[in-house]
């Protein structure tokens, strides 16, 4: 500043044109500086001294109207430094009449291009002011106001001091250029503080949001972070993920999609908002590779631009961790799944199977399933891994380290407790305890088991079997989670084996005792072909109310083929049709008639104890020698047989009667035939004109039909042919049962 | 049809069996639509003995839209009548297709039960 007298001179030298260039420049650098907006405006007032002013002072109104002092540079530092302490204790009176404040409130510039002592008296704060004001020279001033946004902000003023340059009008528009881009930097600096101070208050609401947030730049680096997000991407704090390079968070974890598509980096909406795209939210499956720990998160981005140019600066990613809703969701679509498979089919060693399918990768990398068997032996009847060489593994385990029922721990110690079993962690150690060679301690390690659960099976008599879980590898541990879905797994399977071993033994009994009701082989008939079919409706776990029967009546050359329908199914039915085929036996050693032996039967109907015991019956008597074979065919209530005659006709034969057991009396139909050689009679019940689906009945004239057309070559594999055909027709399940009785004259035996 | 605005239930049975109970003071009519098989008749029965507890003084079983009857329909069917002829009330079917129909010449018992042409028959 002691240079004074040569930068004035300087000064003088220059045109004004170039030293206001020159002036404006160095306040585009010092303004472009992002320093507080104090040490900015005394940054312009330097620029100002000693090339335009001796004094320059610039004032900033505050919030509450009074006028403060915010630079002031002298070419003496002693003036300035007086003059702050002039205008510490004597403030501007900001409806004065001194220029600045006159300036500030009218927003206009003033130019002061001459000052007297009594100009500058008029103005003064006081004597003190007005002495040092005289005392100093204050000789020209150019006072300029700081606008921006249409309000006053503040003013700059420049002063000259003692005999020298007067201001003039260029110096005025300098002076309000510069106030003007002054002002624009307290301006923006304002807003910018005030900006910064919105940001504070959104920080402390994000810092504490539960959702986990995350704001990532172009090249991948994480400018803000949340707690939430530090815990969520497995970091201790946000300044760890803000700290971390780009590209160095996502490979701690495997992330896949719904689908189990594996993502990476450029999948996730964050990179393809700056790709260009707008993406969906996401649905991810992460896991962490470290602890193989499973999430599901909601990975939503939004672009953060710059309102200027437009240009993408930020993704903001909101995480939503939603494993909990989801582990239900998933629950429950696993369990629907499951039951379905389980309800499929009886054979549950194919069940079981499915299941384990079913379990994987879903819940487990592997799963088993272990059954105690009749012997009490534990079979293994189902395991399931993706890779058919760890599939090998694992039946090798299995073939060579048979889990026998004693052993300590494992599936025997689970199915002997009924307990289930979590390990979540398997150290080495351990599986070296568990081995019992080298040999299954390598097979057990190559499983690379990280966590297991053991879950019984459960059925009315206790424990019938586990169920065996296996994390491995980098899939998702398994966790103390998962034991409430592979309990109610185990017990869904075990309640389906247990139900598949009943129906297996009531099948079993049904068909034990269905052969009881049917004549265990027909007799030969000399001359005459027979033949039957039984085909049960449905289910194979009921006992039909069908019966037919092939026995000779007494020495009088007679045979009785009897054919019969005891309404009902089920052990009810079984005791009526047992009654029906004894009864008619009976009655046929006493030398009865047809009619006599149908309405024996009827009688002994009608006094069993409870309800309606309905029963149809179609009788017929075959008196047959080397000439003749003649036929009484005796109806009750059931439909008639039909004659397919060895020329290819096909007719019904018989006269309708009354069915047994209900309605009093009976009347019995009675028709006579003869059978010419080559003829056929089919006996059948309601099962064969009834075959069909809903609303569809294959009908009397179909049937006739269809039986005409069977292939004649064997009378076996005519009513085999006739069956199949009823079967198809009714679309594989019959809903009645169907019972066939057929007799065939043979040709060559009636002509010896 | 003309007692078609008191139907009081209608009672679905699978895919097979409807039942519709058309009620008046003394009569009630079942309408039955579909197929009377092993798995309809359980449904049936606890349907006519529904109606029973009631002491009308006529039943009708409305066969017009039956499609299908077997032995087991026809075993509730004649259990019905039987209680009838026990009881002080009458018991009446109305024509049904002709496979019904055909069941029951079969079975040999349309001469046993009561079969009219339309449920209004007994009414006038």
């Amino acid at each position: 500043m002691g240079t004074r007298g040569t930068e004035s001179t300087s000064v003088k030298a220059e045109p004004i044109g170039d030293v206001a260039a020159s002036v404006l420049i160095d306040a585009g650098a010092v303004l472009a500086s992002s320093l507080d907006p104090t040490t900015t405006m005394v940054q312009v007032a330097r620029l100002t001294v000693p090339r335009i002013a001796d004094l320059c002072v610039i004032d900033l109104r505050d919030e509450d109207g009074s006028i403060r002092d915010v630079a002031v540079v002298a070419t003496q530092e002693r003036i300035a430094r007086d003059l702050e302490k002039l205008r510490e204790s004597y403030p501007l009176n900001p409806d004065g009449q001194h220029p600045v404040a006159r300036v500030i409130a009218s927003g206009e510039p003033m130019l002061l291009s001459e000052m007297t002592d009594a100009l500058l008296s008029s103005f003064a704060q006081g004597s003190k002011h007005a002495e040092f004001m005289i005392k100093h020279d204050y000789r020209s001033a150019a006072v300029a106001p700081l606008r921006a946004r249409n309000r006053t902000l503040g003013a700059l003023s420049l002063l000259r001091l003692g005999d020298g340059v007067r201001y003039g009008k260029e110096d005025m528009e300098l002076a309000c250029e510069l106030a003007r881009r002054a002002a624009l930097a307290i301006d923006n600096a304002r807003l910018f503080s005030d900006l910064r101070r919105a940001e504070q208050r959104l920080e402390a609401v994000l810092v504490n949001l539960a959702e986990a947030i995350t704001v990532v730049d172009e090249g991948g680096h994480t400018i803000f972070a949340n707690q939430a997000a530090a815990d969520l991407l497995n970091v201790n704090s946000p300044e760890d993920l803000m700290g971390a390079p780009p590209g160095t968070i996502m490979p701690r974890f495997l992330v896949f999609d719904e689908q189990g598509r594996e993502l990476d980096l450029e999948h996730m909406p964050g990179r393809r908002l700056f790709a260009g795209e707008q993406p969906e939210p996401l649905l991810v499956r992460n896991v962490v590779r470290a602890s193989g720990e499973e999430r599901w998160i909601i990975v939503r981005a939004s672009p953060v631009t710059d309102p200027e140019t437009g240009q993408m600066l930020y993704a903001v990613n909101v995480f939503e961790n939603i494993t909990a809703v989801k582990r239900v969701q998933l629950a429950e679509s696993f369990m629907a799944g499951a039951s379905r498979v389980l309800a499929s089919s009886l054979d549950y060693n194919e069940t079981l199977r499915r299941v384990a399918r079913l379990t994987v990768p879903t819940m487990a990398s592997w799963c088993a399933v272990d059954l105690l068997n009749e012997q009490g032996e534990i079979e293994r009847v189902a395991v399931h891994h993706p890779d058919p060489a760890m599939m090998e593994l694992a039946e090798r385990l299995n073939r060579d380290y048979r889990l026998s029922p004693d052993e300590p721990a494992g599936v025997p110690e689970v199915i002997r407790t009924g307990e289930a079993r979590v390990y979540t962690d398997i150290p080495p150690d351990a599986l070296a305890q568990y081995a019992r060679d080298n040999k299954h301690l390598e097979l057990l390690s190559a499983i690379g088991a990280t966590a297991v659960i053991l879950v019984p099976m459960i059925g009315a008599a206790g424990t019938i079997g586990a169920i065996t879980l296996v994390s491995s590898g980098e899939d998702r541990r398994l966790s103390h989670d998962d034991l409430p879905l592979a309990e109610r797994l185990a017990r869904r399977a075990g309640t389906a084996v247990e139900n598949a071993r009943l129906y297996t033994e009531r099948t079993r009994i049904a068909h034990t005792l269905q052969k009881a009701l049917l004549p265990e082989s027909l007799p030969e008939i000399p001359g005459v072909e027979v033949a039957a079919r039984y085909c049960a409706a449905g289910e194979l776990n009921d006992v039909g109310g069908d019966f037919y029967d092939v026995f000779e009546q007494g020495e009088n050359r007679y045979w009785m083929l009897v054919i019969g329908d005891v309404c009902g199914k089920g052990p009810r039915a079984a005791g009526v049709t047992a009654l029906a085929r004894h009864t008619l036996r009976a009655a046929a050693m006493s030398e009865q008639s047809p009619a006599e032996m149908l309405a024996t039967l009827h009688r002994a109907l009608r006094r069993q104890p409870v309800g309606a015991d309905l029963c149809t019956v179609c009788l017929v008597a075959m008196d047959r020698s080397a000439r003749h074979t003649r036929l009484t065919v005796a109806l009750a209530g059931h439909p008639p047989p039909l004659l397919l005659s060895a020329d290819g006709e096909a007719s019904l034969i018989g006269e309708h009667g009354t069915l047994l057991g209900v309605l009093d009396p009976i009347e019995v139909g009675l028709t006579r035939v003869e059978l010419q050689p080559g003829d056929t009679l089919l006996l059948y019940t309601d099962g064969l004109p009834d075959a069909g689906g809903a609303g569809v009945q294959l009908g009397e004239r179909a049937m006739i039909e269809m039986c005409r057309k069977a292939p004649r070559a064997s009378l076996k594999g005519m009513l085999a042919h006739i069956e199949r055909e009823a079967v198809e027709y009714a679309e594989g399940s019959l809903r009645d049962d169907l019972a066939l009785l057929g007799i065939r004259v043979h040709i060559d035996e009636l002509r010896r | 049809m003309s007692y078609g605005d008191n139907i009081t239930a209608v009672e679905h049975v699978g895919e097979h069996l409807q039942i519709e109970a058309h009620s008046e003071p003394d009569r009630v009519v079942l309408e039955l639509h579909g197929e009377l098989d092993l798995l309809g008749a359980p449904s049936l029965e606890e349907a006519i003995e529904g109606v029973e507890a009631g002491t009308p003084s006529i039943i009708v079983l409305d066969l017009q839209d039956l499609q299908f009857v077997d032995s087991a329909g026809l075993r509730v069917i004649l259990s019905a009548h039987e209680r009838s002829l026990n009881g002080d009330w009458s018991f009446a079917l109305t024509r049904g297709t002709e496979q019904v129909q055909r069941l029951f010449t079969i079975a040999g018992v349309d001469d046993h039960l009561r079969i009219i042409d339309s449920p209004d028959e007994l009414f006038g």
